[in-house]
């Protein structure tokens, strides 16, 4: 039966109330200082919007909040007019969408495998050490991981054209060749990110019950068998709960990914020009805030407005595995 | 038993309500105090007192060590000749441009055309208008800057103070001398005409070591290969210094000629093997101390790029370009007074800027240090910076004021500069200076601010390699301009045009006035 209903049966509306009521203040003041940073940090820069509708003409000598609400005449959609003003729209939403939903479903597939296959490891040792392993790129910065890609595949010095001429294969200008860097940058992408997506799912796992696994044993399941029935039907809300919340940054690109790890080469731009990489490169020369502004806020509206669209089609598929 | 329960539950519920009473007064202490902090931070703190002055100047790397100790030194002297102290901040760029826009006080401030860009933050109303005050309170300022005060005006009015500095740019080649000089028996003559004269050098270097690259190139390009035209829009549009026609024209990157075929010679040399293959995504090649050809903008005299400690060879230096001067190199450093000032208190940052400007001794101070322990005078006049002052008050000349005033800097007791170096470089750039003919123009970018920044995105798609002689001119350029066409390069380039026209206009009114006024 379902969760909810069987919650709704359950309650007593008197007697929950009045314990509620006291244990509410407590719990409210414990997430005090949480929802005070969440005030502080996430809701009061929120007039920051404002920006994206207004022409900025700040005043020396005069505060932000005047500069930007008085002194600042009103722009309608003008500072988002730059985004459509490229002819190559397409193919940066294209980029950005076509990484994005790689990223979203190898994101989830090779992490999930990772996690069954690590789980059935039994030395502990080996298990810890391939995590701390696979872990650690999560940590290097992009800048870091562009120098040491650049040590694979400089032209002169670099590794893989170093291999190649051992076999009598001539170098390959890797930053001037775009043919092979969707494949490079994907993998990039997982192999930095797959470690620390794998954590999640290995602790999801590590919490089903032990003798769902034995029982199945004992009836005779292979281990495809397990995974296939025990594992995944399990893994489900977590699966489900990370897919909601990735959706929503279907229209964000890692800035570094696409900028720092191809070194901003101009011949990579037609495989790399994703959306943030769009506005970096339009408005690094003039630092227009009502420009960058309107960029993130309409990333941010699509952004949850897909998050809000995921979520109803996950419910209508599962309610236990929709997040509201 | 039961009853000794009850009791506990009571003293733990007595001591967590206890508990959350404290954690609540303590809470509401934080607050209180955090928005006081917060009044006083955003508290519209206006100047300190009447005597000191706000002065923001730029510092990529942020102050130097000593900075607080030179300062105070500066400060005696400045409060004993003219009443006003400096509180001197050292802001990155990022810092800067967050502080004009989010409208935070200060007095002066450092401007140019590259950074915290000048002409948008006057035509923005920023600045103070100077131009009556400049006159009246510091006329030994107005004199020492001269003609000089062009490049600050905006519609007329003088709107910041142009720092005296090197004001035009000399493009030079740096050789390895002890190799082409010494080794190859090739000349190295003061003067070289142009970008190509190099090829002889790079073709002999390159027979002798194959592998290697002779052309110190980065992904910034040639620096300053731009110099020879007025850039507008961040370079997309350009006019060229010399032209046929009578009026100078705005014109594309793809219709200047002379910058088209400095794109395929450098291509050339990409080809030949001159230049690093990997040189549009290298950052930068100052390690590789085994280059024999650098570049170089700088000016007569300049003798920071012969430091043969610094190489491991002695260098040689040769022009090859220029002086070029435009409005951008003119203002290539500027002081900003905030518009918010009251008139007293512009009149304090003018002295003060005067005083920088007038007194030498008291300028070697916020450039070089204290005397003594950063720096000390050779027998010439020149100074020598020690050890101490190159490692904890490095600071650029042209933050801090006019480098004119201050004293030339030696390299060593050996390697002396001349005294009197900046006399002829501005001797030079009356004589020989390439001017542009549009130095007064300033392009006022906010009604088409949109197709600016959608242009910029594609030219910084085929920028680097361009430059870099990485991609074929021929090439590259017709697809990168029919994607800028596409995104209303047109429409800039007459607006550019219009404007230039407009001014050209004002400029022959404004003569006629003056003409007329002196009879």
């Amino acid at each position: 039966m379902n969760r909810r209903r069987q919650n709704q049966k359950n309650r007593n509306p008197r007697s929950r109330r009045r314990g509620a009521r006291k244990q509410d203040r407590e719990l409210m003041l414990m997430s005090f200082p949480a929802l005070l940073w969440y005030g502080i940090f996430c809701y009061l820069p929120l007039f920051g919007i404002f920006f994206a509708f207004k022409t900025f003409t700040p005043r020396p000598g005069e505060s932000l909040i005047r500069n930007l609400f008085v002194n600042s005449p009103w722009a309608g959609f003008r500072n988002f007019t730059f985004l459509f003003k490229s002819s190559e729209l397409q193919g940066i939403l294209f980029n950005t969408l076509f990484y994005n939903l790689i990223f979203l479903v190898l994101g989830i597939v090779i992490p999930v495998m990772l996690a069954v296959v690590l789980a059935e490891l039994h030395s502990r040792f080996f298990s810890g050490l391939v995590q701390m392993v696979m872990i650690l790129p999560y940590f290097l910065s992009w800048v870091i991981v562009g120098y040491c890609l650049y040590g694979f595949l400089a032209t002169n010095e670099g590794q893989v054209n170093h291999l190649l001429s051992l076999f009598g294969a001539a170098g390959i200008q890797w930053y001037q060749s775009p043919q092979y860097w969707r494949v490079i940058l994907i993998l990039v992408e997982l192999w930095k990110s797959s470690g620390y997506a794998m954590i999640i799912y290995l602790c999801a796992i590590t919490a089903i019950d032990r003798t769902l696994y034995e029982g199945a044993k004992l009836d005779g399941a292979s281990f495809w068998q397990r995974v296939r029935f025990i594992t995944l039907p399990m893994l489900r809300p977590t699966i489900a709960t990370i897919f909601i919340l990735r959706t929503g940054s279907l229209l964000a690109s890692d800035f570094g990914l696409f900028y720092q790890v191809p070194m901003d080469s101009n011949s990579l731009q037609p495989v790399t020009q994703t959306l943030d990489v769009y506005v970096y490169k339009a408005l690094m020369t003039q630092a227009n805030f009502g420009f960058s502004a309107a960029a993130s806020f309409l990333q941010n509206v699509v952004g949850c407005i897909l998050l809000i669209l995921t979520n109803m089609v996950v419910r209508r598929i599962d309610e236990d595995s929709s997040l509201i | 038993m039961e009853k000794k329960k009850m009791n506990n539950r009571r003293i733990k519920t007595v001591r967590s309500r206890e508990i959350s009473w404290k954690y609540m007064r303590s809470l509401v202490v934080f607050l209180f105090l955090l928005a006081i902090a917060a009044a006083a931070s955003c508290g519209c703190g206006r100047h300190k007192d009447d005597t000191t002055l706000r002065w923001v100047t730029y510092s990529a790397s942020g102050a130097a060590m000593d900075a607080k100790e030179v300062i105070e030194a500066a400060n005696q002297i400045s409060r004993e000749k003219i009443g006003v102290e400096v509180e001197l901040e050292f802001q990155p760029s990022d810092k800067m441009n967050l502080m004009m826009a989010s409208g935070e006080y200060y007095d002066m401030v450092f401007t140019s055309s590259w950074l915290n860009v000048f002409d948008k933050r006057a035509q923005a109303g920023m600045y103070y208008d100077i131009t009556d005050l400049v006159r009246e309170e510091t006329p030994a300022l107005y004199e020492s800057v001269g003609k000089y005060w062009d490049c600050a005006k905006i519609d007329g009015r003088i709107m910041g103070v142009p720092i005296l500095k090197d004001m035009g740019a000399s493009q030079m080649f740096r050789f390895n001398a002890d190799y082409f000089e010494g080794k190859k028996g090739m000349e190295i003559p003061e003067r070289m005409d142009g970008l190509q004269s190099l090829e002889p050098f790079l073709k002999a270097y390159k027979e002798d070591y194959p592998d290697q690259y002779p052309l110190a190139m980065d992904k910034g390009g040639i620096p300053g290969y731009l110099n020879f035209v007025e850039r507008i829009a961040g370079g997309i549009i350009v006019i060229p210094y010399e032209q046929e026609t009578e009026l100078p024209q705005a014109m594309a990157i793809w219709d200047c000629e002379a910058l088209m075929e400095r794109y395929r010679l450098l291509h050339r040399w990409y080809q030949a093997g001159y230049i690093h293959p990997d040189a549009a995504t290298i950052d930068s090649t100052d390690a590789d101390k085994s280059i024999p050809v650098r570049f170089g903008v700088a000016w007569k005299g300049y003798m920071g790029y012969s430091n043969p400690a610094q190489w491991g060879y002695n260098v040689k230096v040769s022009t090859y370009e220029g002086p070029f001067l435009s409005r951008q190199s003119e203002q290539g450093a500027m002081f900003g007074i905030c518009a918010a000032c009251s008139r007293e208190r512009a009149a304090q940052c003018l002295k003060y800027i005067e005083l920088l400007s007038t007194d030498r001794k008291f300028r070697d101070i916020l450039a070089y240090g204290i005397e003594g322990k950063h720096y000390r005078y050779l027998e010439n006049g020149t100074v020598l910076q020690t050890q101490t002052g190159l490692n904890r008050y490095p600071a650029n000349l042209y933050t801090t004021g006019s480098v004119v005033n201050a004293s030339v800097a030696s390299i060593s007791e050996e390697i002396v500069s001349d005294p009197d170096q900046w006399k002829k470089v501005f001797a030079e750039y009356d004589t020989d200076g390439i001017y542009s003919k549009t130095r007064g123009f300033y392009y006022d970018t906010t009604r088409k601010e949109d197709i600016i920044a959608a242009l910029q995105a594609i030219y910084s798609d085929y920028a680097t390699e361009l430059r870099t002689g990485t991609s074929d001119p021929d090439v590259v350029i017709p697809k990168m301009r029919k994607r800028m066409e596409a995104a209303g390069f047109d429409e800039l380039l007459e607006d550019v045009q219009n404007q230039l026209k407009e001014w050209m206009e004002r400029g022959e009114d404004e003569q006629a006035q003056t003409e007329s006024e002196e009879p």
